[in-house]
């Protein structure tokens, strides 16, 4: 089977960035909200926020 | 001095405030939400207050005296809340206590003690009756004072009611934590159900048909948070509309037999509606129902039956005007209806079975209706935004006022919100029986808020080799793949097809594909073995910074790159 080509060096290529965000309201309800409210507020990663 | 010892749990409940009703619910130990029923049995306690002598009726007992007592019953004020007299529409209260001009806005007058002058009573002052009344039903239910409590609205509640609903409840002892709006509710009541840490991602429509409005909202569900993407209200359209078509219905037999129209006299009238009301429910349950009303008119009683075909008839026209409605508010979300994953029909109007039987028929068959007529499983219709505002109420009973309102600025709520869906494309290797074509997993659909992660795994390779994994951005549509003539007359290479060409209207076949539209980034995993799994994470963040982590499972190393937000 032919492999697919790839000219570029290492394993991975950039090639666009992604489109411009649309700004919209939250609806502050529910426990996924409140623990995005959480980090956002504790300026934490999802990471972070895993290990707590 | 004993603080230590004290339980620090608050008892707190969510509150459904409705124009027609309006219901009480907490969530027990075990997390489930329950409506709580009041001291006469209703959980669907009717917004309404009357003065009788020097005592103080509330719901079911207040709504009665509708026919005896209009003029000192209170009913359908909840819309009057925060606006001037100008701006309302008095058409609903014209069978109870009229509203009048105050200074505040809208009053109403009422004779709260036998022999003594009719007093003036704010709109604020009887929600905060109103809302007194469902505290206490509440704390006697469950045997402990309120300390706070979650109020649903409807979504184009000001600012300014929203404020006067806080005062109101305040003033009758009841702190509100936060105040929801109803449809977000009603989507919490079934999502919470779902117990689940990662809930399906889908876009919802949440049409409540109420007593006096109906409201239709679409929400876009992502990771389990809400952002509503459209609403729409139509404010003369609800159940006293359907109970009208029944009222109009029994009226005209009742003319041919006796010669009077009950709609003439306003005593007849409001025992009419109120009976039609109670044949209407009946209706949603059973194919058949019985009204039976003494002295409706003229000392004549009356007796008689209707079926559910009949009620479907004299309604026809109410459903279309739901249908219109839900059409409306999906085409100013900018959507299709096949981009809608789920119907939540709340409401009391909702039990109808033909309402929710029409959106079925509307909705592409894999779009699940959730409705007591459509759905086994589905929650009570009535009871959504009083089950949400519970779950709302529990999750932030041991917050401090001030994180509350934190949590709750714009400056937290606004946030970015993916315009396109972005997934990955697997490149097919070639010599697989030649399927070429790229599938796009969409791993983040649109209007999805970031920053956000989601991870998935796939066979990488049929046959073995090294995999290039595609980072896009995707587009949705809906593609006509109605199989065309021609094809159909090869295949079959008679000429009889020519008549069916008629027909074609009927057949088309709609069908949502997602294509690419413009690759972001890609990624090649090396030497992948046949049959391996291969798992990839995307991380958007805040700044629309995209992380792409793949790796094959079991497997040592894998790739990881980032393409950087475009603000860097």
């Amino acid at each position: 089977p032919a492999e697919p080509e790839w000219p570029h060096e290492g394993g991975f290529h950039i090639l666009e960035h992604l489109s411009e965000p649309t700004h919209r309201n939250l609806e502050p309800v529910g426990p996924h909200y409140l623990a995005h409210a959480r980090r956002k507020r504790h300026h934490r990663t999802f990471s972070e926020d895993d290990r707590i | 001095m004993s603080d230590s010892e004290e339980p620090q749990q608050k008892t707190v409940i969510g509150i459904a405030f409705g124009n027609s009703n309006s219901s009480i619910a907490f969530t027990s130990l075990d997390g489930k939400a329950e409506v709580i029923a009041n001291e006469e049995g209703d959980r669907q306690i009717p917004s309404v207050l009357s003065y009788v002598g020097d005592e103080e009726y509330h719901g079911a007992q207040a709504k009665s005296q509708l026919i005896r007592n209009p003029k000192n019953t209170i009913a359908y004020f909840r819309d009057f809340l925060g606006k001037s007299f100008a701006d309302i529409d008095p058409t609903n209260a014209h069978s109870s206590a009229h509203p009048i001009q105050h200074e505040t806005g809208v009053a109403f007058s009422v004779e709260e003690k036998t022999d003594a002058e009719p007093s003036t009573l704010t709109v604020s002052e009887v929600t905060t009756r109103h809302i007194k009344r469902l505290q206490e039903s509440a704390a006697d239910f469950l045997g402990k004072p309120i300390d706070g409590c979650v109020i649903t609205v409807p979504t184009d509640f000001s600012e300014a009611q929203r404020k006067l609903l806080s005062e109101a409840s305040k003033a009758s002892g009841l702190e509100v934590l936060q105040i929801i709006h109803e449809p977000v509710a009603s989507l919490l009541a079934y999502t919470a159900r779902e117990e689940t840490s990662h809930p399906v991602d889908k876009t919802v429509l949440v049409l409540d048909i109420g007593g006096t409005r109906t409201d239709a909202a679409v929400i876009a569900s992502r990771g389990g948070m809400f952002t509503l993407l459209a609403t729409q209200h139509d404010y003369e359209l609800g159940g006293r509309q359907f109970d009208d078509a029944l009222v109009d219905h029994f009226s005209k037999e009742f003319i041919k037999k006796h010669k009077t129209d009950p709609r003439e006299n306003e005593r007849s009238l409001a025992k009419l509606k109120l009976e039609c009301e109670a044949t209407k429910k009946t209706l949603s349950l059973s194919t058949s129902a019985q009204i039976s009303i003494e002295s409706l008119a003229g000392g004549f009683d009356f007796h008689s039956t209707v079926n559910r075909l009949r009620f479907d008839l004299l309604s026809k026209k109410l459903v279309d005007q739901i249908v219109g409605l839900v059409e409306s508010v999906v085409n100013k979300a900018g959507m299709d209806l096949t981009d809608i994953n789920e119907v939540i029909l709340a409401g009391g109007t909702s039990h109808t079975p033909k309402i929710a039987s029409r959106i079925q028929q509307l909705f592409p068959s894999n779009t699940a209706v959730q409705a007591p007529a459509t759905n086994p499983n589905a929650l009570n219709p009535s009871e959504l935004s009083a089950r949400g505002a519970a779950i709302q109420a529990s999750l932030i009973a041991e917050f401090e006022a001030e994180d509350i309102e934190q949590s709750t600025h714009p400056a937290v709520t606004v946030t970015p919100h993916l315009p396109k869906p972005i997934g990955v494309a697997i490149h097919s290797p070639e010599g697989d029986e030649g399927k070429a074509e790229d599938k796009v997993y969409v791993f983040l659909d649109a209007e999805t808020a970031v920053p956000a992660r989601r991870t998935a795994t796939f066979v990488g390779t049929q046959v073995g080799g090294d995999v290039l994994i595609r980072i896009v951005e995707a587009k949705r549509e809906s593609v006509d793949v109605t199989p065309p003539k021609e094809v159909k007359e090869k295949t079959n290479g008679t000429d009889e097809d020519d008549d069916d060409d008629e027909e074609e209207e009927e057949e088309r076949v709609i069908k949502r594909v997602t294509e690419v539209e413009k690759v972001i980034a890609e990624a090649l995993l090396k030497d992948v073995k046949k049959g391996q799994k291969v798992e990839v994470m995307l991380n958007v963040a805040g700044d629309l910074t995209l992380t792409i982590t793949a790796r094959v499972i079991g497997g040592k190393g894998g790739i990881r790159g980032t393409v950087p937000g475009r603000a860097q």
